[in-house]
């Protein structure tokens, strides 16, 4: 593979849908926009993006010595047919000064090492990025050119390390399922997710603002399920946004 | 007279009715039997209000309510009680019905008692017994495949073998 990448924008909006992974910080930040969950990716033994995988999310040990890790990723929860909120009529996002740092690293992607980077640069089939030669240069030497977001980015991950562990225990400790369904989920050829609540991880890391969130939570959980309402192929999305809708609305009654 | 939903056979107002009031619980059973029928009632305050301090904080309050009104609460048998001094095990038996299922659950809770109060410390769960498991519980999460288009471009992380 050619070790020098050209990258270029053209503003099509296509990568602005469906499930858009976030930091802990612009998660939160955003709590008015985004409904949010989070998503549990465990990855196998063996894969070169398991040490990384490993220090920015957890490992669970399982019988005979293997383990898995985990990323877990605070989520705004989407539709893959849905555009984020953010995005304009015009294709341009609306936040474009301030939007998450998810958005700001594109086309790179710092829950891979930087070596690896080259290998994200293929745009997915119905994308309209320019990588042709005309295109600046993103990539070279195995390092990134323009390197800020990335390491931004990067640095939000690590700095929320702590945060997730803790969240991770405390689910691994209550809920009776989830690692089996890790376990399951890992099994898939292509990786599949575990996806937890988001009351769960303001019971977990005790957050303070629980009420606050719920309330700006509420109003778009209930928009996100009367957008999917009656549509089958969305039945899954639409129970959760039920179910997260009950949950936010005691929290935003509740006594603080 | 209102029959316990705890199942004792006896009327609420003489069985759990007093200590989801706050009348302390005289036995281990009695504080289990009181926080079932806390659920089936939807009084959770009862529930919070029992978890020993260490644990009351994780109590995912929110969403105990949500599983409190959608399932519709069947029985609870005790198979085994053991209390050592100020400390006790259950083993139960809970039936419920939640969307279109009935699930039977059975599980061991450890308890203790504080300056009288018997106080829930945890649960665990006995998958031999236990039905539908995937589908019950605190913290449920549920497995999903629907997250396929993420953002970040072909050959990620997780479509990696
Ligand atoms: S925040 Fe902006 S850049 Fe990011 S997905 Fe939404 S519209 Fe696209
Ligand atoms: S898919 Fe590519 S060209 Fe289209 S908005 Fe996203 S990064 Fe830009
Ligand atoms: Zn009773």
């Amino acid at each position: 593979m050619a070790r020098v990448k050209h990258f270029q924008c053209t503003e099509c909006g296509m990568c602005c849908y469906g499930q858009l992974p976030l930091t802990c910080k612009d998660a939160f930040a955003n709590a008015s926009r985004f409904p949010l969950c989070f998503v549990w990716t465990p990855l196998r033994q063996g894969s070169k993006d398991y040490p990384l995988v490993a220090t920015l999310g957890t490992t669970i040990k399982l019988t005979g010595r293997k383990e898995l890790a985990v990323l877990i990723t605070p989520t705004a929860y989407i539709p893959s047919s849905f555009p984020c909120p953010a995005l304009g009529d015009d294709n341009l996002c609306s936040i474009h000064s301030n939007k998450p740092s998810r958005c700001k690293t594109m086309p790179f992607y710092p829950y891979r090492e930087e070596r690896y980077q080259a290998e994200l640069l293929t745009p997915r089939q119905s994308w309209a990025c320019d990588t042709s030669t005309a295109a600046p240069l993103v990539f070279q030497d195995n390092a990134i050119v323009f390197r800020n977001d990335f390491d931004n980015e990067r640095q939000e991950l690590l700095e929320q390390v702590p945060i997730l562990r803790r969240y991770a225990d405390y689910m691994l400790k209550y809920s009776a399922s989830l690692v089996n369904n890790l376990i399951h989920a890992s099994s898939k050829v292509k990786a599949g997710h575990v996806i937890t609540s988001l009351s769960s991880f303001l019971t977990a890391s005790k957050n303070a603002d629980a009420k606050h969130i719920a309330q700006l939570q509420l109003p778009l959980l209930k928009d996100y399920m009367a957008k999917t309402a009656g549509d089958v192929k969305l039945a899954e999305f639409h129970r959760n946004y039920l179910n997260w809708s009950k949950e936010m609305a005691y929290l935003s009654q509740a006594q603080s | 007279m209102t029959l316990c939903p705890c199942g004792s056979t006896r009327a609420f107002d003489e069985c759990c009715g007093p200590i989801i009031a706050g009348a302390p619980a005289s036995t281990a059973e009695a504080l289990m039997r009181s926080r079932y029928t806390a659920f089936a009632n939807r009084t959770l305050d009862h529930v919070e209000r029992t978890h020993a301090p260490e644990v009351r904080d994780d109590f995912n309050r929110a969403e105990a309510e949500r599983l409190a009104e959608e399932c519709e609460w069947k029985s609870l048998e005790i198979r085994r009680a053991t209390e050592t001094g100020d400390t006790a095990e259950i083993e139960f038996v809970v039936q419920f019905r939640r969307e279109q299922h009935t699930i039977t659950q059975a599980a061991t809770s450890c308890f203790r008692r504080d300056n009288g109060q018997w106080l829930y410390i945890s649960n665990t769960l006995n998958p031999q017994i236990t039905q539908h498991v995937t589908k019950v519980g605190r913290n449920d999460p549920c497995p999903c495949n629907s997250g396929k288009k993420a953002k970040k471009c072909c050959g990620t992380t997780t479509e990696l073998k």
